[in-house]
């Protein structure tokens, strides 16, 4: 099958691996590598070519490096996710730039690039968080949440241990006959995309082999364990030392946004903070409106690309 | 492993994990899990009193299992490397669980889980007992930044020999109190050893279970368990 084809769209220019903890990142740019660096970092279930209508038009202003996250994309799998180790990798490709950059995430990178610049701030010149501000306290509202909440944790667990005991020795998603039934699946997360889109997105989502087509995605990276609570997010945001840029689309739809008393009660530590909401865009911002998204991060990075260029920065 | 009658390797994904047969008996089985940055080899002259089979699993990054590929390493992950230990020895025979150090409280998440399987489960003192708190604000910055440096360190470091440098992120796990309270409520009988200065999520274990805590020494801990 060839690729489908998408008006605007651009293939990255240049392609590379970054080895983060053993595994093997795939890593694409796009645009004049003298210009200040912005990291594109996606969501959980997504990909780096999901940026592949955004980064061509920040790449007419600035250097653009997106990967593909730990058990997506072409990216290796691992055996056992967990978000520090994500926050580790984009802290690596981020060093494999060479100089400070701007980071931008979407989604589960929203809250992952913040917490990269948390760690270590003096490589992030700001940060660009496109509606990755967590869970609301009840937890997302999704099919099978009603069923999960009626069962106890260890129930719960016992049902995640059952499926490793199965994926052992066998981990793949169901082969599907046909492409056309991956791209119905994936519309179902995004009712507002385009078919084109649909199709060119899922098309670097999923790969084909003898038995059909399955997702690129470990079944694993969704499926980790451990525990979390939404208001641990809170304490997060005061240790931000870098400037933050918080994005939102103007339509709810399952991922987001919060509620704006919520959203607004976890970014009130933020020291410098600049918010937006983009027109007739849901959870999936970037994708749904490319050039209004652009247009606000270029406009952003215009400003606080100037640190790098500052002599106290360049004595560092 | 040196003092392993037998030692056989379970898959877990790309992940072999070493289960060593330590002892043979008629009587119940008894699986050890070893504390952090430890190994079965520790084990030694710990059980001599058990009046069954004992076999003690070593964790991925440890002993003679292999490193986690991504390096993810947490008290979940090997729980489930456990469940793999637990599957195997599913048998009429009781099965009953000791953990030292962060094998204690990995014991108590797989005794909360598979309560059905395990008769009474140990907890026993040893590295990595403690986790990082309750809450994310307790996670000592010390742990936290000695985490930061391996990890970016880590992307450098050839293969080492065991234990893998990384499985200290063990040392900064949150182990808040509605999480422990629910793994405590669901498991079966719980032995906790004597201990003047125990964690936050021990407490817990014990205020939930109200359980009378067992000498610390190895030798009695392990008779009472076997009374179960």
């Amino acid at each position: 099958m060839q690729p489908p084809s998408l008006p605007d769209a651009v293939a990255p220019e240049r392609s590379r691996y970054v080895d983060s903890l053993g595994i093997r990142l795939q890593v694409h740019e796009w645009g004049d590598p003298r210009a200040t660096p912005i990291l594109l970092t996606h969501g959980m279930f997504d990909h780096s070519r999901g940026f592949d209508l955004l980064a061509p038009r920040l790449a007419e202003k600035l250097r653009v490096v997106a990967f593909d996250a730990r058990g997506h994309g072409d990216s290796d799998w691992a055996e056992s996710y967990v978000w520090d180790l994500d926050v580790a990798d984009v802290v690596n490709v981020l060093r494999s730039i060479g100089e400070p950059a701007l980071l931008l995430g979407h989604s589960k990178g929203g809250g992952q690039v913040v917490d990269a610049a948390i760690a270590f701030p003096a490589d992030v010149l700001a940060v660009v968080n496109l509606d990755g501000f967590g869970p609301p306290p009840e937890g997302f509202d999704h099919p099978q949440r009603t069923e999960m909440l009626e069962k106890t944790l260890p129930e719960r667990f016992a049902a995640y241990l059952d499926t490793r005991r199965t994926a052992a020795t066998n981990r793949a998603w169901r082969a599907r006959p046909s492409f056309d039934d991956l791209v119905a699946r994936r519309g179902q997360q995004n009712p507002r995309l385009t078919g084109d889109w649909l199709r060119y997105f899922v098309f670097h989502a999923a790969r084909k082999d003898p038995e059909g087509w399955r997702w690129k995605v470990d079944p694993h990276a969704a499926g980790g364990w451990g525990p979390w609570r939404p208001d641990w997010i809170d304490d997060t945001y005061s240790k931000l030392k870098v400037p933050l840029l918080a994005l939102i689309g103007s339509v709810q739809d399952n991922w987001g946004p919060l509620p704006e008393p919520l959203l607004a009660e976890r970014l009130k530590g933020v020291r410098s903070l600049e918010r937006a909401t983009v027109e007739d865009a849901g959870h999936f911002i970037h994708m749904e409106q490319p050039k209004r998204t652009s247009d606000l991060v270029l406009d952003y990075a215009n400003r606080h690309a100037a640190r790098r260029r500052s002599p106290r920065r360049q004595k560092q | 492993m040196k003092g392993a009658l037998q030692t056989e390797f379970l898959p877990h994904g790309r992940v072999a994990l070493a289960l060593h047969t330590l002892q043979h008996g008629p009587g119940p089985r008894l699986l050890l899990l070893h504390p952090l940055r430890g190994s079965s080899a520790e084990w030694g002259e710990a059980t001599p009193a058990w009046p069954g089979e004992v076999f003690a699993l070593d964790f991925s990054g440890h002993g003679e299992s292999d490193w986690l590929p991504g390096r993810g390493y947490a008290p979940e992950v090997y729980v489930a490397e456990a469940d793999m230990a637990i599957a195997r020895l599913e048998s009429p025979r009781a099965l009953y669980l000791a953990g030292a150090g962060i094998g204690a409280y990995v014991a108590l998440l797989l005794a909360g889980a598979r309560a059905d399987r395990i008769r009474a489960t140990l907890l026993l003192p040893g590295a990595g007992l403690r986790g990082g708190g309750a809450h994310p604000g307790e996670v000592d910055a010390q742990a936290d930044a000695d985490w930061r440096h391996e990890v970016s360190a880590a992307a450098r470091l050839p293969g080492e020999p065991s234990p893998d440098p990384l499985v200290r992120r063990c040392t900064r796990d949150v182990r808040p109190r509605y999480y422990v309270e629910a793994f405590a409520r669901g498991a079966g009988r719980l032995l906790i050893a004597d201990l003047t200065d125990p964690p936050c999520w021990l407490t817990v274990v014990r205020q939930q279970t109200r359980t009378q805590p067992v000498a610390a020494d190895p030798r009695e801990a392990f008779r009472a368990l076997a009374d179960c």
